[in-house]
């Protein structure tokens, strides 16, 4: 049974079907990137599954379990889905150990102790343990970012979700963060991870799918995506020479 | 809550004083508007003074006037300037006081309007030979103007809720009026309820009014604030 | 009857200043937040309430106010004591204003830093009371210092109502000495030298809670 399993998901705004009925699979521990053309509804499609958007119809099983419903209890499953943003929404109020220690404590009820030990676990996970008294304003975009998806970890999630994780960086860094997500899916964290980054999507995903206009146009391995499609769109979009998005 | 109408009817027994401080309100309340804006632009260009001293001598002022009471000012010049022989009427004290309250608070605004504007403005002013009063009357002064109408209307109608203070100093204005009307009728609440209530008018006319110079003057919404 | 002796008497006055300032300022903090905390959660029924109050308190001068209720609802048979009637007229409307402060401030928090709180699973009201809240309080010192400051300033009318506040010990002062100038004076200078206590105090426990890089300071 896959970790999560989306069938026929629609959401419209007004009349507009932004997502025009989505279907694939996530298997436990596997890595699956979401690429496709700005406004594709690639956001979209990660909000509906955390249900951070309603989405209109179709169904999400997340272990199996229907989550669409109206009785689903979205904070468990929030809970289970660690999300990280293209620009990092750090809390920049709070010290980067706060800023990963403010889930566990609020939502797992750890004590504070428990939840600075769990904190700085994750922190040293992505080397930056060092930065724990540091707030948001004083950090790198790498180095922020580095923070945001310890604190998703710091919640154990079934899952990773990531919006764009690297469009914010420079080259350097996002070569950082995409090595982050390599070692993330040695030690068997399942991802889900939208980028408009060709290599990223290459160097970490098992398989890419291909969105356009609200519909997966193609699921594939990157090296297959890039050399063994006719059709004219994936060709332009991932074709050789493709201009980078 | 006003329990019948029987309360206007006592009221408008007493429409002729009732209605002269309702002028004397108004009167006051413009006035003071008009004087505060004027000695409040003339405090804001001694702000700009290339003089340290000038300088010193003007934040010195504002924060005074800012930082104490508006009433104690009013009761220095009208309970204590006696004690020299110098006997002001209400009048003059109401408008001195609150002019040089006013045009602290206006000054501030001002400085605060002048502190987001573009320097290179006027450094290209002064590259291309204008004076610094030619600048001032010329650029910065309009500019500084415009992006204060949301402050300086909120003054505006501060003034006029604020000009129900000088009944302390014996000057029958509305409210004065209103009080003695309460005596006489011994229906306090009623009055005082009626008073409150002419004021609320009062304020959400002038309120709309200045919403409506705000829209004319088209404002970057940065500058839209309270008070 | 010198300038340190005229002090001295008046500040008898000083700490009922003081104290009836401190009770407006925690009335209108404690409305004016409940009130932005409300507007902020958009409760339906709740919203028109608060323009109501926002709208009286704004429109009516204190004066007016504290006379409706300390010289106006006893004819309708309620008795309020000065420092009540203060709270209820000048405090309600600084938390008039305040709620206003608030809620600008709680506009500028990033709009990014909800969705990811929310995200993470937490509630509407822990995402307030964890991200909203502490971000805004931090913006709102400037505003609250103005504020404050407002109330300190209104505060002498408290004297109107039998409170025995500088203003009060100053009237009774003159009418015994004749000498409103140096009084007058002094006056002036007890509130001024109150005034930048209150805001060295404001100041000082923002100092305490400052983190780098939220606000421009
Ligand atoms: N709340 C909304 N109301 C109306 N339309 C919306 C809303 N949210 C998103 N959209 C529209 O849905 C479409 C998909 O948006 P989405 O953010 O999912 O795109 P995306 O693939 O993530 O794009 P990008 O690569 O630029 O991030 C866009 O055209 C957007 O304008
Ligand atoms: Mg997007």
């Amino acid at each position: 049974m896959a970790l999560l399993e989306v069938r026929h998901l629609k959401k419209t705004f007004g009349d507009r079907a932004v997502l025009d009925g989505i279907s694939f699979d996530l298997e436990e521990g596997g890595i699956k990137a979401i690429m496709g053309p700005s406004g594709c509804g690639k956001s979209t499609l990660l909000r509906c599954i955390n249900r951070l958007i309603e989405p209109t119809s179709g169904s999400i099983l997340f272990r199996g379990q229907e989550v669409t419903g109206r009785d689903t209890d979205v904070r468990a499953l929030r809970q289970m889905i660690g999300f990280v943003f293209q620009n990092y929404a750090l809390y920049r109020h709070l010290c980067v150990l706060d800023n990963v220690t403010v889930g566990p404590r609020k939502l797992k009820r750890m004590s504070r102790r428990e939840a600075e030990g769990k904190a700085l676990h994750e922190l040293q996970r992505l080397n930056v343990a060092d930065l724990r008294h540091s707030f948001p304003s004083q950090l790198s975009g790498g180095q922020k970012q580095r923070v945001a998806i310890a604190r998703a970890l710091a919640m154990d999630p079934a899952v990773l979700f990531f919006d764009e994780p690297t469009s914010a960086l420079d080259p350097v860094m996002a070569r950082e963060v995409a090595a982050v997500i390599n070692q993330l899916h040695s030690e068997n964290v399942t991802v889900l991870c939208v980028t408009h980054d060709f290599e990223l999507a290459r160097s970490v995903a098992d398989r890419i799918i291909f969105l356009r206009d609200g519909r997966i146009r193609a699921e594939d391995t990157a090296d297959n995506l890039r050399n063994h499609y006719d059709d004219h769109e994936i060709r332009t979009f991932f074709g050789p020479g493709a201009a980078p998005v | 809550m006003m329990g019948d109408l029987a309360v206007l009817q006592d009221v408008l027994v007493y429409w002729p004083e009732i209605a002269r401080g309702l002028a004397s309100t108004l009167m006051l309340s413009v006035i003071i508007t008009l004087t505060g804006l004027i000695a409040g632009i003339a405090v804001f260009y001694l702000t700009l003074s290339s003089s340290d001293v000038c300088r010193r001598a003007v934040q010195g002022y504002i924060s005074i006037f800012i930082g104490t009471p508006l009433i104690v000012f009013l009761f220095l010049l009208y309970y204590g300037l006696p004690q020299w022989g110098i006997k002001l009427t209400p009048l003059t004290v109401a408008v001195l006081g609150f002019t040089l309250n006013v045009a602290a608070y206006n000054a501030r605004y001002m400085t605060t309007a002048y502190n987001g504007l573009d320097p290179s403005e006027i450094e290209a002013a002064k590259a291309q030979g204008f004076t610094s009063r030619q600048i001032f009357h010329l650029m910065t002064l309009p500019q500084v103007l415009r992006l204060s109408i949301p402050a300086l209307t909120n003054q505006a109608i501060q003034n006029l809720k604020d000009t129900s203070l000088v009944f302390l100093i014996q000057y029958a204005e509305f409210f004065a009026q209103m009080q003695e009307v309460a005596l006489r009728t011994f229906r306090f609440f009623d009055v005082y309820l009626l008073t409150g209530l002419v004021y609320f008018i009062l304020v959400s006319v002038l309120t709309n009014l200045a919403r409506r110079a705000e829209m004319f003057a088209d404002l970057p919404p940065a500058s839209r604030h309270n008070r | 009857m010198t300038f340190v002796d005229i002090i001295a008497a008046l500040s008898k006055g000083a700490a009922y200043t003081v104290g009836v300032t401190v009770a407006c300022i925690a009335t209108g903090f404690t409305v004016g937040l409940a009130v932005a905390v409300i507007r902020r959660l958009g409760w339906r029924f709740a919203a028109p309430l608060t323009n109501v109050y926002l709208a009286v308190f704004r429109g009516v001068p204190m004066l007016v106010l504290l006379f409706m209720v300390f010289f106006g609802l006893p004819s309708l048979g309620i008795q309020v004591p000065p420092l009540a009637a203060m709270m209820l007229s000048l405090g309600l409307i600084s938390g008039a204003y305040l709620s206003e402060v608030f809620r600008g401030a709680l506009n500028a928090v990033e709009p990014d830093e909800i969705l990811a709180a929310q995200a993470m699973g937490l509630t509407r009201w822990q995402t307030l009371r964890c991200i909203e809240l502490p971000q805004m309080l931090r913006a709102s010192v400037p505003g609250m210092i103005n504020e404050f400051t407002t109330v300190l300033k209104y505060s002498p009318f408290a004297y109107t109502v039998g409170i025995p506040e500088i203003m009060k010990q100053a009237t009774a002062l003159v009418s015994t000495t004749m000498r409103g100038v140096e009084i007058y004076l002094a006056v002036g200078l007890m509130y001024f030298s109150i005034y930048w206590m209150l805001v060295l105090g404001v100041w000082t426990i923002e100092r305490c809670f400052r983190v780098p890089g939220l606000t421009h300071r």
